[in-house]
C-alpha cells in the first residue's frame, strides 16, 4: 500500500474553534431532536437553542488565551476582539430567540426557525474570527442565507415573503460587488489574507493605482450594503418592515456586529496604506448616512420601519469610529453595539408584547395614551426611545459619547458637530413617541400578551441601559483592553 | 497570447451587463437571479486570470468557494421566489410593491 502523506501538518490551535465546532453541532444536533418533540411543546426547541447560544458565549470567554492565536494556517484568528464579537452576537440571538418563543408559537416547522438562527449566528461567529477573505466571505453567505431565510419565514404573509425576497435580490448584489473588489486586491498582493494584503498593497508600484482603487471601491460598497450605510440602504426599511418582528430585532444586531467587525479587521490589517482615500469615502458615506436615517424615520407611520431608518442613523454615528480609525474609535464601535443591543432589544420586546386580538401594533399611534393603560411598559419604553436619543445619563449617551470623542481626537471636528445636529434630530422623533404615550388620549385598547420571558427582556434591557448609564466605565474598559492588541 | 487586460476587460464587461441587468430590469425575477449569476461569473473569470498570471493556486481554490455558494444562493433564492409566486400569482418585478420603500 502506498504511503500517503499529508502534505501540511495537522492543523494546531483548534481549541480555540470550540464554540463554532459546538454550535454546528448543535445546531445539527437539535434539528434532528427536533422531530420527536409535539407541535405544541415547540418551546422546548426554543429553550434549547438558547441554552446553545448561550453556551457558546460562555465557550468563546473560555477558549480566550491572554495573546491572539491563529489557527488553520492563519485563516481563523481568535484574539480578545473576536472573542467579545462572538459574545455580543450570541447574546443578540438568544435575545432574538426568548423574543420569538411568544410571537412565533403558532408557525409551522418552528423547530428550523431556530435551528437556523443558530447557523446564522455560527456564519457570524466566523465572520468575527476572519483572518482571511475566504473564509470571511463563507461566514458572511452562512449568515446572509439563513437570515433571507428567516425574514420570508411566515410563508402566508405576503410582506414577509416580498421582504425576503428584496433582501435577497440587494444582498446577492452586495456579495457580489465585494467579491469583485476582492478579487482586485487579491490580483495586486496575490494573496486573500487581511495582513498579507496589507503588505501587498503598501509595496504596489503606481501602475497598481487603478486596480487598487477599483478593488477599495467595490469592497467597501459590498460591506456598506451588509451594515446598511446610505446610498446602500434600500433594503433595510423593507426588509425590517416585513420581516417577523422578532427577526427584526435579531438582524439589527449580531449581522451589524459582525459586519463591523469584519470591517474593522480589513480597514486595519489589509488596506492601511490607503487610509487617506478610505477616509475620504467613508466621511461621505457617514454624512450621507446620518442624514438618510435621521430624515426619513421622521415620516414614517410603521415603528418597524422607524426602527429600520434609526438603525440607519446609528449606523451613521458608529461610522464615526471607522473614520477615527484608532484603537479609541474601534473600542467607541463595541461600546456603541453592545448599548444598541440592549436598547433595540427593549424596545422590539414591547413592540411585539403590544397585541390586539392577533393583530400586532405596529403602528406609532398604537403607542397613544399608553402611560393610562401601562404604566411599567409606557416607562421602560420611555427609557429605551429617551436612550435611542441619547438624552444623558441612560445608556445610549455614553455610546454617541465614545464615539464622538474618537472621531474628535482623530481630527474629525466638523464631522462631529454634523453629527451632533443629526442626533437632535433624530431625537424629536424619539421623544415624539414619549410624547404619544404620555401625553396623548388612548385610541386603540392593547391587551398585552402575559409572556413571563418577554417580560424578563423588557426588565432586563431596561434595568441594564439604565446600569451602563450610571456606570459606563467598566464597559468602555472591557471594549478598549479587547481592541488593544488590534492596531 | 491573450494578456492580463483581455481577461480583465472581458469580467469588467460581464460584470456591467450583470448590475445593469439588475437595475434596468422591469420584466421579471428570473432575470435578475440571470443577472446576479453573471456578476458571480466575472468574479470568477477575475480570480482565475489573476491565479494565472500570479502563479498563486489561491484564486482558484476561491473560486470553487464562489461556485459553491452561488449554488446555494441561487437554490434559496429560487425556493422565496416560489413562496413569493404562491402568494402573489406573478414574479413581475412591477408587482413586488407592497412594502414602499
Amino acid at each position: 500500500m502506498a504511503n500517503v502523506v499529508f502534505p501540511y501538518p495537522f492543523p494546531e490551535h483548534l481549541t480555540s474553534l470550540m464554540p463554532e465546532i459546538f454550535v454546528a453541532i448543535a445546531a445539527m444536533a437539535l434539528l434532528l431532536i427536533d422531530l420527536f418533540i409535539a407541535q405544541d411543546k415547540k418551546s422546548i426547541t426554543a429553550w434549547l437553542a438558547i441554552t446553545v447560544s448561550l453556551i457558546a458565549a460562555l465557550l468563546s470567554v473560555n477558549v480566550m488565551q491572554s495573546e491572539a492565536v491563529t489557527a488553520f494556517y492563519g485563516f481563523f484568528l481568535l484574539d480578545h476582539f473576536a472573542v467579545l464579537a462572538k459574545v455580543l452576537i450570541c447574546l443578540g440571538t438568544a435575545f432574538g430567540m426568548v423574543l420569538s418563543i411568544q410571537y412565533m408559537k403558532d408557525e409551522e416547522h418552528l423547530g428550523e426557525y431556530y435551528v437556523l438562527m443558530l447557523f446564522a449566528t455560527l456564519g457570524m461567529m466566523l465572520m468575527a474570527s476572519a483572518n482571511n477573505f475566504i473564509i470571511m466571505y463563507l461566514g458572511l453567505e452562512l449568515m446572509a442565507l439563513c437570515i433571507y431565510v428567516l425574514v420570508g419565514y411566515q410563508r402566508k404573509v405576503l410582506r414577509s415573503s416580498e421582504a425576503s425576497l428584496k433582501y435577497f435580490i440587494l444582498g446577492a448584489l452586495s456579495s457580489g460587488m465585494l467579491l469583485y473588489g476582492v478579487t482586485f486586491l487579491y490580483g495586486v498582493s496575490g494573496s486573500f489574507n487581511f495582513a498579507g494584503i496589507g503588505t501587498g498593497l503598501a509595496a504596489a508600484g503606481a501602475d497598481a493605482h487603478t486596480a487598487i482603487m477599483l478593488g477599495l471601491v467595490f469592497v467597501i460598497a459590498g460591506l456598506a450594503f451588509k451594515v446598511s450605510m446610505a446610498p446602500f440602504h434600500m433594503w433595510t426599511p423593507d426588509a425590517y418592515e416585513g420581516a417577523p418582528t422578532p427577526i427584526t430585532a435579531f438582524m439589527s444586531v449580531g449581522p451589524k456586529v459582525a459586519g463591523f467587525v469584519v470591517f474593522i479587521r480589513i480597514l486595519a490589517d489589509a488596506l492601511p496604506s490607503l487610509q487617506n482615500e478610505y477616509t475620504m469615502i467613508l466621511t461621505g458615506l457617514a454624512v450621507l448616512t446620518m442624514a438618510v436615517g435621521n430624515l426619513a424615520a421622521i415620516a414614517q407611520r410603521n415603528i418597524k420601519r422607524m426602527l429600520a431608518y434609526s438603525t440607519i442613523g446609528h449606523v451613521g454615528f458608529i461610522m464615526l469610529g471607522l473614520i477615527a480609525a484608532n484603537t479609541d474609535g474601534y473600542a467607541a464601535i463595541m461600546v456603541y453595539m453592545t448599548i444598541y443591543m440592549f436598547m433595540n432589544m427593549g424596545a422590539f420586546a414591547i413592540i411585539i408584547l403590544m397585541n390586539r386580538e392577533g393583530i400586532p401594533g405596529e403602528l406609532i399611534d398604537d403607542f397613544a395614551g399608553l402611560s393610562r393603560v401601562r404604566p411599567v411598559y409606557a416607562m421602560a419604553m420611555g427609557l429605551l426611545m429617551f436612550s435611542l436619543a441619547g438624552i444623558p445619563f441612560l445608556g445610549g449617551f455614553w455610546a454617541k459619547y465614545a464615539v464622538f470623542m474618537a472621531a474628535i481626537e482623530a481630527g474629525h471636528l466638523y464631522l462631529v458637530l454634523y453629527a451632533l445636529l443629526f442626533s437632535a434630530v433624530g431625537a424629536f422623533y424619539y421623544i415624539r413617541i414619549v410624547k404619544y404615550i404620555y401625553f396623548d388620549e388612548e385610541r386603540v385598547a392593547f391587551n398585552f400578551e402575559e409572556s413571563s420571558p418577554m417580560q424578563l427582556t423588557v426588565l432586563v434591557t431596561t434595568i441594564a441601559i439604565v446600569v451602563l448609564g450610571i456606570f459606563p466605565g467598566p464597559l468602555m474598559d472591557i471594549c478598549k483592553q479587547a481592541l488593544a492588541g488590534l492596531l | 497570447m491573450v494578456g492580463l487586460s483581455g481577461y480583465l476587460i472581458v469580467a469588467a464587461m460581464l460584470f456591467a451587463i450583470g448590475v445593469v441587468g439588475l437595475f434596468l430590469n422591469r420584466k421579471n425575477v428570473i432575470t435578475i437571479l440571470m443577472s446576479i449569476e453573471l456578476m458571480l461569473l466575472a468574479v470568477n473569470i477575475n480570480l482565475v486570470a489573476f491565479s494565472h498570471f500570479l502563479n498563486d493556486l489561491g484564486g482558484q481554490v476561491f473560486v470553487f468557494f464562489v461556485l459553491t455558494v452561488a449554488a446555494c444562493e441561487v437554490a434559496i433564492g429560487l425556493a422565496i421566489l416560489v413562496d413569493f409566486h404562491r402568494l402573489r400569482g406573478s414574479i413581475e418585478t412591477d408587482d413586488i410593491n407592497t412594502l414602499q420603500g
